[in-house]
């Protein structure tokens, strides 16, 4: 989360992908940060975060989760 | 001149109370951080209340002086340890010891505090028997005090900063002495580059607490193999912002040292024993992933009895020693 807010700070456009399990660390951060209300993706189970991921999960994953780092990005 | 807020209470149990209640403690009742205290332990230490112990920028936290003497305070420390409660943090707060992340991580880490030198004597840390549980003042306080400076100032809070999903019984607090005099080796702060006369602290990360117990080993070799089978089944991990310079601790005990101490085995010896066989990680076993053999670091603690050696195996952080001053 913070390498996000950093990196806005310095001009790039960025997006955090953040899982449930660490959201309300997230949040916190955002709001250490001074940016409490710093938007962010939420993923969520059915795999479990710390996991080494099969092929074809990362690829459920991915489809599930590019279309909405684009649209963030270009919000 | 100090610079917390006050608060002002009619009873002690008000206190005690209201300190919970805001989330100011581990869990455990707390000494009441009055200003004559917290100026005695500056004083102890010969702190001014603003001096910079140091920062976790990520959090935008600077932990002071005054900061550190309100915890050790409140921790049941003496004033006598204050000393070694603000080289703690000192060395906590090194930026590769890592505490954005290591008190925050899922895996729950906790920190140790391991004393070398004359001050061990002075204020009466445990090295020997029982030195890593319960019923030593000093060990337990200054253990303590780093814990809730980590949860009070460095904001590492569950359900805020602090995501672990367990968490540890070894993060109320983690403290002992290296047994200097029963061992025959160099103690780990002079192999480290100071003075024996130098008192120090060293503080680390620990992922995984595992004991590596062998009754039946009787040579150096055979102890080492032990430690370096337990050590497998775990893995040391590092990246990039590390590098060379990630460390494991280990930590000998007396029937385990006899048998090194029988040979003439320096800890350099156990070194070169044991870091070819680093190298070579097998299929299926996890990496060690140290950049160098003084990546070990070993301690002589602990009574005798049971024959093991203790790893502290780090979540993703340098080891890093402090002088005491």
């Amino acid at each position: 989360m913070r390498d996000a807010i950093e990196l806005e700070w310095a001009g790039i456009p960025s997006v955090a992908i953040i899982h449930t399990a660490v959201e309300g660390s997230a949040r916190a951060m955002a709001k250490l940060s001074g940016v409490p209300d710093y938007d962010f993706i939420l993923v969520d189970y059915p795999y479990i975060p710390t996991a080494i991921w099969s092929e074809a999960e990362i690829r459920d994953l991915a489809k599930e989760v590019a279309p909405r780092v684009l649209r963030a990005l270009t919000a | 001149m100090l610079n917390a807020e006050r608060h002002a209470y009619d009873h002690h149990d008000a206190l005690q109370e209201d300190y919970a209640d805001r989330g100011w403690t581990d869990g455990l009742p707390v000494v009441a951080p009055t200003p004559a205290k917290v100026e005695a332990f500056l004083d102890a230490a010969g702190l001014k209340a603003g001096e910079v112990l140091g920062e976790v920028p990520t959090r935008e936290v600077v932990v002071t002086a005054e900061h550190a003497a309100i915890n050790a305070v409140m921790a049941g420390c003496k004033q006598e340890y204050m000393p070694v409660v603000a080289a703690a943090v000192r060395a906590h707060l090194h930026e590769k010891a890592n505490c954005h992340s290591t008190t925050g991580t899922l895996c729950g880490a906790a920190q140790v505090v391991v004393v070398n030198g004359p001050v061990r004597k002075e204020i009466e840390i445990a090295c020997e028997g029982a030195c890593f549980g319960p019923g030593f003042r000093a060990n337990a306080t200054i253990g303590r005090a780093l814990r809730l400076v980590i949860r009070n100032v460095c904001r590492a809070i569950p359900d805020f900063l602090d995501r672990a999903s367990f968490s540890s019984p070894l993060r109320y607090s983690f403290c002992f002495g290296e047994n200097e005099e029963g061992s025959p080796w160099l103690p780990m702060h002079v192999e480290r580059g100071f003075a024996p006369d130098q008192s120090t602290v060293t503080v680390h990360s620990i992922m995984h607490f595992v004991s590596a117990i062998d009754f039946t080993a009787r040579t150096p070799e055979a102890v080492l193999d032990t430690i370096l089978a337990t050590l497998r089944r775990y893995g040391v991990f590092s990246d990039r912002f590390l590098g060379d310079g990630q460390n494991v601790m280990l930590v000998v005990g007396p029937e385990h040292m006899r048998f090194f101490a029988e040979e003439g085995w320096s800890k350099d010896d156990m070194r070169g024993y044991l870091w070819p066989k680093i190298q070579k990680t097998g299929a299926g076993e996890r990496p060690i992933m140290l950049g160098q053999p003084e990546g070990m670091l070993i301690t002589a603690a602990g009574g005798p009895g049971m024959a093991e050696t203790w790893l502290l195996i780090p979540h993703l952080a340098w080891a890093i020693t402090e002088p005491i001053s």
